[in-house]
């Protein structure tokens, strides 16, 4: 089961009403059930590994509290890392390991003992493994305290509406709410909902419209001139945005609709002015995570190198963001790049910050546009890798970016038509949001005859425009 | 307590909160109502275009001949030859990205009104592999739920929501506004030449050959192969001559796909002559005749068109560099 699937639409009502109607102490054993339910519904094989991490996650854990000697502790705690990190490892990056291995030594007329390996990726491994490992550093760092019922860990760890994209929460926020027998609450019933109409629409009819055409280039590089490769990689960003941003939307109205508060993934991503500003904004509670468990250890770890450990930490986090969302080539490249840029503001942040002031930079429109400009065409070139998936085809596509113009691929015009007029609706609804935030409410306006209005808009573009037979979400193989 | 909760819940401004959910959900009724009735109007107003030709197809059509396939049938089938030589009317139903869902529908359509009589049926190499593109691209037929009854067994093969879905009167033609527009005479916009269904394409390849190996056979969708037999069945018992043809492609396999070996399987059993031009070395050899490497163009519609008429009329003598695959011409004149 999928969010945009019909079922869904039948699903998440029934498990509201259940879960209300559950006695508030027991509420936490319906969301278990839901989200095992939920997820045996894409691959019933891969709750068991879901449940397996859940309860590595909360003995180890235990253990590591427990136990007073911090030799053991530490062992304990570097095995419980191990351990949440090896399924991921074995089904994420083991095979590609192996085949590239394979494919090496063929070159050389060499056997790799091993046969080629092919895994189907358990669905939204990467977040959940991500959940664990923050529950166990928290513990061990005794940031929070050990949770001692299995079945909160679990439902931690399996909640559904983050289960298969996120947004990645963590223990210290979530447990607590888990804990607390809550009352409904229609204004927050009512905020659920309205993101998750939002976030349709993010999702349906702006990301699942660009990807047509997206995919249409991308997946045929050889068959395409520089002109199109370019206009397909200038509208990936923003497929991008829309898929995970609206997937976010909905998981968290969702969990807003359930009473839990959930951490915000994306801000208005497209109107940051440089890229530090950007992944501030982009896909914040990776970011986060990275910042807490990686990031923040390096930088202290290289204080001595002053800003070179910083450019080092920042590489470094990045190139694992990189490997996180794929085993290839190209993504360690589209990290690297990442951090590439943000060491690059990092040096030069003293003199642009003098300069800004020197000329009072800082409050003209101008500059504003340009590094918002700026960073959209870094951001999008660095895409270029992760959309393409191999190295070979990326550089293809840059060769012929700069070397093949010719006239644009059309395809579909109504496909154009479409995302055009919705992803002009998103990006308007943003650059509200973010200049005029108290002007132009629909949603939240005070007449209910707009927010009705509004909402009923909404609904029939979905109906009229949305792509309701769509692939898998793009973030499902992270 | 927990009564107390929902209590509580309930209580203040309950009949504001339930006036304003009612309102909208009088207020998307209304909408979806009035803009689907708009559509549906409009879309069954259209003179030309692939949406216009699937209702000319299930509605209005009596040609003798009918092509039934994907964009392949669509282009492949030229209009003046097979008219030439079969000295039948001819219609070309064959569309974009359709599976053998939609050419069944489109059959039972027309048989429905009348038997022609003769159907080609253009048959795609993986045909049978399981996808799910096939099952999505029904909605193809959803504007036809309501009027075409006899069409409905298979839109509902698309999910088993469909009938809960199509409350919406907007959901039939969904993603269609612009397309519908453009098939109006009444918006201005340019009709597209299609004669008598079929598309000529223009464009002349050049890239080189591709040979791909064979692959393992894959699963097939065993209820795509009950509607190829349910189509067979029903051609056979309407007393409709009936041709499979795997029609042209510029790459070459190693060896045959197992669809067309099931195909032609199937076909065998029931005495329907099954054509492989799949693999022909005429075309493979000749880039200049196809637009792209699964289509014809115009001038490689008219070639093919006429070897698959010689087949037919078992005149094969005079077409040049002929070799058919697959096809063995007793079997071809089985159901003439």
């Amino acid at each position: 089961m999928v969010f945009t699937s019909f079922n869904f639409l039948i699903f998440f009502p029934l498990v509201l009403a259940l879960y209300w109607l559950t006695p508030a102490r027991y509420r936490y054993i319906t969301l278990l059930v839901a989200s095992c339910y939920f997820y045996i519904n894409i691959k019933p094989v891969f709750v068991f590994l879901i449940l397996g991490i859940s309860v590595i996650a909360w003995v180890l854990a235990l253990l590591v509290s427990k136990t007073e000697n911090e030799k053991k502790k530490k062992a304990l705690f570097i095995l419980n890392i191990a351990a949440l990190l090896l399924p991921l490892f074995f089904f994420k990056y083991f095979g590609a390991i192996n085949n590239t291995l394979a494919a090496l030594l063929a070159e050389n007329n060499l056997r790799w003992p091993l046969p080629e390996i092919r895994y189907l990726l358990p669905v939204g491994i990467s977040f959940y493994t991500f959940m664990a490992l923050g529950y166990a550093i928290d513990v061990y760092n005794e940031d929070i305290e050990p949770e001692k019922n299995p079945a909160l860990v679990s439902v931690f760890i399996s909640f559904f509406p983050l289960i298969l994209s996120g947004p990645i929460e963590r223990a210290g926020n979530m447990l607590p709410q888990f804990r607390k027998a809550q009352s409904p609450n229609y204004d927050m019933i009512v905020k659920g909902m309205r993101l998750i109409l939002w976030g349709y629409f993010m999702k349906l009819v702006v990301a699942d419209r660009l990807g047509i055409y997206v995919d249409s280039i991308y997946n045929h590089i050889p068959e395409h001139n520089g002109t199109s490769i370019l206009f397909a990689s200038i509208l990936y960003p923003f497929q991008l945005y829309a898929d995970l941003g609206g997937y976010s939307l909905i998981a968290i109205g969702c969990s807003n609709a359930l009473g839990f508060n959930i951490v915000p993934n994306f801000n208005k991503p497209f109107f940051a002015p440089s890229m530090a500003e950007f992944w501030r904004r982009w896909h914040m509670s990776l970011i986060t995570w990275l910042t807490d468990y990686v990031y923040t250890p390096l930088s202290f770890l290289f204080r001595k190198l002053k800003i070179w450990g910083i450019v080092i930490a920042l590489l470094f986090t990045f190139l694992l963001s990189g490997i996180w969302h794929g085993a290839s080539l190209a993504f360690v490249a589209w990290g690297l790049l990442q951090g590439i840029f943000l060491s690059i503001e990092a040096l030069l942040n003293k003199k642009k910050a003098a300069f800004e002031k020197r000329h009072n930079l800082d409050r003209k429109s101008w500059y504003l546009t340009a590094g918002i400009i700026i960073t959209f065409i870094l951001f999008a070139s660095s895409m270029v890798f992760s959309r393409a998936g191999s190295l070979d085809v990326a550089l293809t596509a840059y060769r012929k970016i700069f070397t093949e113009p010719g006239k644009l691929f059309i395809g579909s015009p109504s496909t154009i038509i479409y995302f055009t007029c919705s992803l002009l609706i998103l990006l308007l609804k943003d650059f509200i949001d973010e200049f005029y935030p108290e002007k132009f409410k629909m949603f939240e306006h005070q007449s209910s005859l707009v927010r009705i209005a509004s909402v009923s808009m909404v609904i029939i573009l979905i109906l009229l425009i949305g792509v309701f037979d769509s692939s898998q979400f793009i973030y499902f193989q992270f | 307590m927990h009564q107390l909760h929902l209590n509580s819940f309930f209580t203040g401004r309950y009949g504001k909160r339930a006036a304003h959910l009612l309102m909208l959900v009088f207020t998307v009724a209304i909408l979806d109502y009035s803009l689907g009735a708009l559509l549906d109007y409009y879309y069954f107003k259209q003179q030309s275009g692939w949406l216009y030709r699937t209702t000319y197809a299930l509605n209005e059509t009596n040609a003798e001949l009918i092509i039934l396939g994907s964009s392949r049938a669509n282009h492949h089938y030229h209009p003046d030859v097979i008219g030439q030589r079969l000295h039948f009317t001819y219609y070309n139903a064959g569309r974009d990205g359709s599976y053998l869902f939609y050419h069944y529908a489109v059959l039972k359509g027309i048989l429905k009104r009348y038997k022609p009589k003769m159907v080609i049926l253009d048959f795609g190499i993986t045909e049978f592999m399981k996808n799910q593109e096939s099952y999505d691209r029904i909605s193809y037929l959803l504007p036809y739920y309501k009027t075409h009854p006899e069409i409905r067994s298979i839109i509902e093969l698309k999910s088993t929501a469909e009938k809960l879905k199509l409350i919406s009167r907007i959901y039939p033609f969904n993603s269609s506004l612009v397309t519908i527009v453009a098939g109006n005479p009444v918006f201005h916009m340019t009709k597209d030449g299609d004669k008598e269904g079929y598309i000529p394409l223009h464009n002349k390849w050049n890239e080189p050959l591709i040979t791909y190996n064979s692959s393992e056979c894959y699963e097939f969708d065993t209820t795509e192969i009950r509607i190829y037999k349910m189509l067979i069945q029903d051609c056979i018992n309407a007393g409709v001559k009936l041709y499979i043809v795997a029609s042209p492609y510029f790459h070459k396999l190693k060896s045959t796909e197992c669809s067309i070996l099931e195909g032609r399987k199937i076909a065998g059993l029931y005495n329907i002559p099954f054509i492989d031009f799949s693999g022909n070395e005429y075309f493979t050899a000749r880039p200049q005749l196809f637009d792209d490497s699964y289509h014809l163009n115009d001038q490689g519609a008219r070639v093919f068109s006429g070897m698959l008429m010689d087949t037919i009329t078992g005149n094969t003598a005079g077409t040049p560099g002929m070799k058919l695959s697959g096809y063995t011409s007793s079997s071809s004149n089985r159901n003439k």
